[in-house]
């Protein structure tokens, strides 16, 4: 019997949970692998392959039809003018911020950081919607202009130029958000031996400064390329009235329309426009060839140029009105606009009400039942994403071998694709998740959930995962070692470590699912609409009034979230974390 | 009793420890001395259980901790440990800190809370923090920093204490005094120690007994004074003792140094391993420097350091370069002197026999 007794112990300890983990583990790795591909790489495989099928045999029929086509090509070129237009404005914009606020000495960076952020979490299609009001008959341009000698007009927004312009300001934040903290990193030691081997300010600026800050330009760039590529909003409501069309608003035209080859037909283009994204990779690849990023610099935030207090006010003041211009205004004379009675009226006194906001959310059901539905799918894909997302993130932090650095190019895969086509892949994959069963998921709520999970999945990936880098790997091993483990660690000192990062990575799955319309103006069905899809809606059928009193709402409840989950986080700063 | 049999780890094709065999007392304060990189990190990951070994087991009084089929997590093992960066939670107030492991560890206070309060109290007051209990660590100084984290160590009474470097992120003044911290908490927790370190200084001064690792691989084990005055291999000699390599022939159990074989030099200690290899490891402070006219070894100095209570003498010795020790009080030589150089004192009564 003594002799039995460890033996016992000795089996038990081996057949434990934690020693199967270890033996299957290449087993869960597949497992997962699969699934993830399943998820986000197959639907495009799928779309991919329809491109090239025609009633079950191999064709190149529909790309020879497409490729014959005139407004193809006329669709490609606008497509190409104009998101080469809209980039080089993002990057020069964005290029241009980042380095005055990274070197400059200024007052008050962090207010305008936030402002420069402004039409980042506001929707592009509400930018849009604003601008057309700041720059319409009864907007504010058209009275200041009128004032002035001479027959000006306030330029058309409803054109090339138009669309370039506002993409350009929707999305040069993106290229400051990946440059800043490159300019903050370049050494300052390297500057000064610049100085000190005799070139001038502006010769190191070209020679040393600018070759280092180039992996940054070029990302921000390339998100910039890719964004414009993938923006179906502004196109929409600039270039459709004006006959203007892109590839996105294309591909949309194409499904919408339900000609009976359409689908293959939006394949076809789909295809296109994911080699034109592929293109402008390659092109970023290739810039960045010989430059190696050196990740261990640390981030200097004082300035490195100090201008006289005159010139500093001055600059101050240049950038404030850009700044308020381009980001608040259009957004106040949209509230403002939103409060006369009919379209076309001029602003004065007689003419305010509150009517169109008494249709929105009286008369008519759809923005109330789109404000709900949107705000439910926000709330799961939130909640989904942040498990998921975390989880993953976890996971790549734990063991970062090729299989979590696949599955997250797997995950990435939805989100850099453009909008419109991915849209497309999500209808293509589960109208028929196994081919010849159709479980009805097309058609329903259903597919617009999955396909905000599985496109804003990554944002939550390496929300978290930026989060997990910037623990220690001690926090975690001192909680082991004292005991702790499982849950018990997670709740008493990785989720309180954490929860700043991950909730900003959630907020941001949060506003970006809300207020969703490239990939809901495919996926949408009666019952399903979303605020984006209805706001669209309004705006197609002219009732900009509509639309403009509903956005003005959205924009209301934006700033308020954004606004308090601002002093959530320093709050749990100050409180939890004890930071001074 | 802690034992390690044979325990080699590898990383993709790069093995970080070479089959290590290792046995730490009850109460043993072990440090674990070596360059960055010799695998002394990885070893002591292993003994924590942080991961699993490639080959070999760990046992402790007698169950096996850890092999190649089957290891055992860090929260299930009696150990502690402290961490180079602290590892301190930001959340937690100090008093927490000390109460975390109590309720966890595997030797958790089982009784009531009072039994809990007072355990607090009494390991706050052992590392004299029982006034800065509801502190949090934004609010405190390094030193405060180290004590808190040592005291979330020894709090559940572990086994086996882990260190990994826990001083070197402290200013030179306060290393000093926290090594004295150290051995006093030591003394009074009669836990075994096991002290990862890269400064020879802090290992010699703080342990009963050093490991020096070099390149996956234990090169000697043995207590303080032995490893610096008996070095057995190379490594050794010049980590530990920064002695210069003398070359020459041991003849009779007696060295002549192949520079000038006029000199015979007698056998003060030297390991067998150098006496196969023609070698007298000698460290800078065994020399002793002369004007060129006495008798010795012919060199001419290159540079000269003055530290304080020594002066630090670079001399040419034909081909070879050694660094030579001296006290300030005894005569000082200038760049480009030519000098003489014997062995210190036990030399001269040695001849004479």
């Amino acid at each position: 019997m003594t002799v039995k007794q460890p033996m016992v112990e000795e089996r038990k300890k081996r057949d434990s949970s934690f020693s199967l983990f270890f033996q299957n583990k290449n087993l869960y790795k597949v497992i997962g692998l699969l699934a993830v591909f399943a998820f986000f790489l197959l639907p495009v495989l799928r779309l991919v392959w329809l491109s090239f099928v025609d009633d079950g045999s191999l064709t190149l029929q529909y790309y020879t039809e497409v490729l014959r086509e005139p407004a193809t090509w006329k669709t490609v070129q606008n497509t190409l003018i104009i998101v080469a237009g809209s980039t080089i404005l993002a990057l020069v914009l964005g290029v241009l911020f980042s380095w005055i606020v990274a070197y400059v000495q200024l007052s008050g960076k962090r207010t305008m950081q936030l402002f420069i952020f402004l039409p980042f979490i506001i929707p592009s299609y509400i930018t849009t919607l604003a601008w057309t009001q700041f720059f319409s008959a009864s907007g504010p341009v058209t009275a200041v202009l009128s004032f002035l000698p001479g027959s000006l007009e306030a330029p058309n927004l409803y054109s090339i130029g138009g669309i370039i312009l506002l993409l350009g300001i929707s999305h040069y934040p993106l290229v400051y958000l990946f440059t800043v903290n490159v300019f903050r990193k370049i050494p300052r030691e390297l500057e000064e031996a610049a100085a000190t081997s005799g070139l001038s300010k502006k010769r190191a600026f070209r020679k040393v400064v600018l070759p280092l800050a180039l992996p940054g330009i070029a990302s921000g760039g390339l998100i910039a390329f890719l964004s414009n590529l993938d923006n179906f909003g502004i196109p929409a409501f600039l270039g459709t009235p004006a006959n203007i069309r892109v590839l996105s608003t294309y591909i949309y035209e194409q499904v919408v329309g339900f000609g009976p080859s359409a689908f293959s037909r939006a394949a076809v283009l789909s295809v296109i426009l994911g080699i034109i994204a592929l293109l402008g990779t390659v092109l970023q690849w290739f810039l960045l060839r010989r430059s190696r990023v050196n990740e261990t610099n640390r981030s200097d935030s004082t300035p490195r140029i100090y201008l006289s207090a005159g010139k500093q006010k001055l600059l101050e003041a240049s950038l404030w009105i850009f700044l308020l211009v381009t980001s608040l205004m259009p957004l106040i004379t949209m509230g403002a606009l939103s409060l006369i009675s009919a379209y076309g009226v001029p602003f004065n006194l007689e003419n305010l009400s509150l009517r169109n906001y008494e249709y929105v959310f009286l008369t008519d059901s759809k923005p109330i039942s789109a404000l709900t539905n949107s705000l439910q799918l926000a709330f799961f894909t939130m909640l989904v994403c942040l498990v998921l997302g975390t989880a993953m993130a976890y996971l790549r932090f734990k063991y970062p071998d090729w299989s979590t650095k696949a599955a997250e190019l797997f995950m990435t895969i939805p989100f850099a694709l453009p909008g419109t086509v991915f849209a497309l892949c999500m209808i293509f994959m589960w109208l028929e998740p196994v081919p010849g069963w159709n479980p009805g998921i097309y058609g329903t709520v259903w597919i617009l959930f999955i396909a905000y999970a599985t496109r804003f999945l990554v944002l939550q990936v390496r929300g978290s995962y930026t989060a997990f880098l910037q623990i220690d790997p001690s926090m975690e091993e001192a909680a082991r070692t004292s005991g702790a483990a499982g849950w018990v660690k997670w709740r008493r000192i990785l989720l309180p470590l954490l929860f700043p990062g991950i909730l900003s990575g959630a907020l941001l799955v949060f506003l970006m699912a809300l207020t969703e319309l490239t990939v809901s103006s495919l996926l949408w069905s009666s019952g399903s609409e979303t605020i984006g899809v209805v706001i669209f809606g309004y705006e197609q059928a002219g009732y900009s009034t509509y639309s403009t009193a509903f956005s003005t709402v959205l924009v209301l409840g934006i700033l308020l979230s954004g606004g308090l989950f601002m002093l959530l986080g320093k709050l749990w700063d100050r409180k939890v974390l004890k930071n001074k | 009793m802690i034992k390690v049999n044979n325990l080699s780890k590898k990383y993709g094709s790069f093995t970080a420890l070479h089959s290590i065999n290792l046995e730490i007392g009850n109460g043993e304060f072990i440090a674990v001395l070596g360059p960055s990189g010799c695998g002394k990190t990885t070893l002591l990951k292993l003994l924590a259980g942080f991961m699993g070994p490639t080959e070999g087991t760990i046992a402790m009084d007698g169950t096996v901790l850890a092999s190649t089929k089957r290891v055992l997590p860090p929260e299930k093992r009696n150990i502690g440990m402290v961490f180079q960066s602290f590892a301190l939670w930001p959340h937690m107030t100090v008093g927490e800190h000390v109460k975390f492991p109590l309720s966890y560890h595997p030797n958790k206070i089982k009784e009531g809370k009072r039994e809990l309060q007072n355990r607090i109290d009494d390991v706050l007051k052992l590392v004299g923090l029982n006034a800065l209990a509801e502190r949090y660590p934004s609010e405190l100084s390094g030193g405060q920093k180290q004590r808190v984290a040592l005291a979330r160590a020894i709090a559940p009474l572990p086994n086996l204490l882990l260190m990994d470097e826990p001083l070197s992120a402290l200013d030179v003044e306060l290393r000093m005094e926290m090594r004295k911290e150290i051995q006093k908490l030591h003394r009074e927790t009669k836990a075994s120690i096991v002290f990862v370190t890269h400064d020879q200084g802090e290992a010699l001064a703080i342990a009963d007994k050093i490991v020096v690792m070099n390149q996956g691989r234990i090169e000697q084990i043995a207590p303080p004074e032995i490893l610096y005055t008996r070095p057995e291999t190379e490594f050794v000699a010049t980590f530990v003792g920064k002695c210069n390599l003398v070359q020459g022939q041991w003849q009779n159990g007696r060295f002549v140094p192949a520079i000038d074989p006029k000199n015979v030099w007698p056998d003060l200690g030297v390991a067998n391993t150098f006496k196969e290899s023609g070698i007298y490891p000698v460290r800078p402070e065994q020399f002793l420097l002369m004007p060129a006219e006495s008798d010795g070894l012919q060199g001419i100095v290159s540079f000269v350091q003055y530290q304080g209570h020594e002066i630090h003498y670079t001399i040419e010795v034909g081909e070879e370069t050694w660094t030579i020790h001296e006290s300030v009080f005894a005569s000082r030589f200038n760049i480009g002197d030519f000098v003489s150089i014997s062995l210190k004192a036990p030399t001269i009564h040695w001849e004479e026999t």
